[in-house]
């Protein structure tokens, strides 16, 4: 699914943002990215979604090597990824089903479809409610739940997250991450960047952490906490 | 289950409009420079046009390329015509001729100058003389034995003058053409000056939406589709700018009109004003009010292009 084969990335000859990483995620995996700030991690984020290309060694996603990507084939290729942020980087002048609907329209979905799909996603987030409601009448769980929304609304394969609860309490962390978790049991691949152990020890996923540019020590976690009983995301795949 | 949402969704060429329409709005004082700018260099040229097709019109209305006139004396007698006609019917170059008598020559001119009829019902008489409208097969004005030929029409007893139309024909012709060239370049200069403001109206504008436009690429959006409402919103101003120097010339026009009603005026209106520019070139200037809205936003999204992957 995501493979790194030595992979090194400089800005300039002093500044080397990683240094002969090498690293790979299965399919249908749930991956933790930790590390320091300035490891590296927003850097491995933007290399798979071809914000960036290494210096040196190979990147390939999905079976596709990313150095040979033409340009005109990125939208498709990133289509089929979901990016969640920090910031939530949602459209404050749009309502929450205007910010769904602006990204069905640019990736193409009828707009016929666009109701029933944003009703269907933001109900799984639990947000169905908040329909018409503009970003910034939003508790900024609510906003990180809307970005999500808006990332899972193509059902991608792979959902890549920078730092997703990095401005949530832990409680909205923790409601945050059970949306990620069900993503993950619904198929997709989740690799999501974030300093927080805490987060990480209770999650219980493979973790890959990185030091000044360098892969760390690899720790599988136990699985913990994982739903214990059908969500209103699994319904929402039937729909 | 049906979700309550405002707005109908849009499909990517309604969003195009949409987006290009609203940001219009949003901006409006930018824009409205930029359509400013537009319908200035519009209608610059479309005043140039409006004024060398008249003139153009009204040089055709008495087309005389290849005529002279011969005016009689007012007075000239019957006897003074009949010598008039037998010069012109001996020499095998003027004999193609049309006597106008004053009578006629009156009626001639109360047709074709509707506006100035008012001046010759003041007159006590018939202001015009008799004469010869002569028809020739080609220009001949800077051939000598032609010019010796209208030396001795000149002679001829009741010959008042002799006019070849054709010197003042051309060199109206001459002077539509100058004033359309002068309106092209002028007119073209200014619409370059509209398309690059456009084009810092669409930058600025892009530079607002640049958080959108970086989700937009990242959820996947084609560069088309990203690029598409700004390259929209120049072709609109650029089409705003073009109608609305469309109107401001009709309003111009119509102007003219409504203060030509002494005489003087009059005669402005007749050579320069008769009729608004056809609509063709009315719809040529909208267009290029278009094509310089797309050129300016053009070069703009041109610029914006995603960051080569570093």
């Amino acid at each position: 699914m995501i493979d790194f084969y030595h992979v090194t990335k400089r800005f300039d000859r002093y500044s080397v943002a990683l240094q002969d990483v090498s690293l790979h995620a299965d399919k249908g995996e749930f991956v933790f990215l930790t590390g320091p700030s300035g490891a590296g991690k927003s850097t491995i984020l933007k290399l798979i979604l071809r914000q960036l290309l290494p210096t040196e060694g190979q990147i390939v996603v999905n079976g596709r090597n990313l150095a040979t990507l033409k340009r005109s084939q990125l939208p498709m290729f990133r289509r089929e990824i979901g990016m969640v942020f920090q910031d939530f980087k949602l459209i404050e002048r749009m309502t929450v089903f205007e910010n769904l609907s602006f990204v069905m329209t640019v990736l193409g979905v009828p707009p016929r479809d666009h109701k029933k799909k944003a009703y269907a996603v933001l109900r799984a987030v639990n947000l169905h409610h908040r329909l018409n409601a503009y970003p910034p009448q939003l508790s900024g769980g609510e906003q990180q739940r809307v970005a999500i929304a808006r990332a899972l609304i193509n059902d991608p394969f792979l959902i890549i997250a920078d730092e997703p609860t990095g401005n949530l309490d832990p409680d909205l962390s923790a409601d945050v991450m059970q949306i990620f978790i069900e993503a993950n049991l619904r198929g997709s691949t989740v690799l999501l960047a974030t300093h927080d152990r805490e987060l990480i020890r209770r999650t219980g996923r493979r973790v890959i952490y990185l030091e000044k540019g360098r892969l760390g020590e690899e720790r599988a976690q136990q699985p913990a906490e994982l739903p214990e009983t059908p969500s209103t995301f699994m319904q929402w795949g039937s729909l | 289950m049906t979700a309550d949402s405002g707005e109908r969704p849009l499909g990517v060429f309604g969003y195009f409009v949409h987006e290009a329409v609203r940001r219009l709005w949003v901006y409006k004082r930018t824009s409205m420079v930029a359509i400013g700018m537009i319908a200035i260099a519009l209608m610059t040229l479309g005043s140039f046009l409006l004024i060398s097709e008249n003139l153009n019109r009204a040089v055709d209305r008495w087309q005389g390329q290849s005529q002279i006139t011969v005016f009689l004396t007012r007075d000239a007698t019957p006897a003074q015509i009949d010598a008039a006609r037998s010069f012109l019917t001996r020499e095998p170059e003027l004999s193609k001729f049309t006597f106008v008598s004053r009578e006629a020559a009156y009626a001639k001119f109360r047709k074709h100058f509707t506006q100035l009829a008012p001046v010759l019902d003041d007159l006590d008489q018939n202001p015009f003389p008799p004469s010869f409208e002569v028809q020739l097969d080609e220009v001949k004005v800077n051939d000598p034995p032609f010019a010796k030929l209208v030396a001795g029409l000149r002679r001829v007893d009741g010959v008042d003058d002799v006019q070849l139309d054709w010197q003042w024909v051309s060199r109206l012709r001459r002077i539509a053409s100058v004033l359309s060239l002068v309106g092209l370049i002028a007119g073209g200069v200014l619409a370059v000056a509209a398309a690059f403001t456009i084009a810092n109206v669409i930058r600025l504008t892009m530079f607002l939406y640049r958080e959108e436009i970086d989700i937009m690429r990242l959820v996947g959006a084609t560069e088309a589709t990203i690029r598409g409402p700004f390259l929209l919103e120049g072709i609109f101003q650029g089409m705003c700018g073009g109608v609305l120097a469309v109107a401001l010339l009709y309003g111009l026009f119509r102007g003219v009109h409504a203060l030509a009603t002494g005489p003087a005026s009059a005669l402005l209106w007749e050579f320069l004003f008769s009729e608004f520019i056809p609509w063709p070139t009315a719809l040529a200037l909208i267009g290029g009010g278009v094509a310089a809205g797309f050129f300016g936003s053009w070069i703009s999204v041109r610029e914006a292009r995603e960051e080569k992957a570093g």
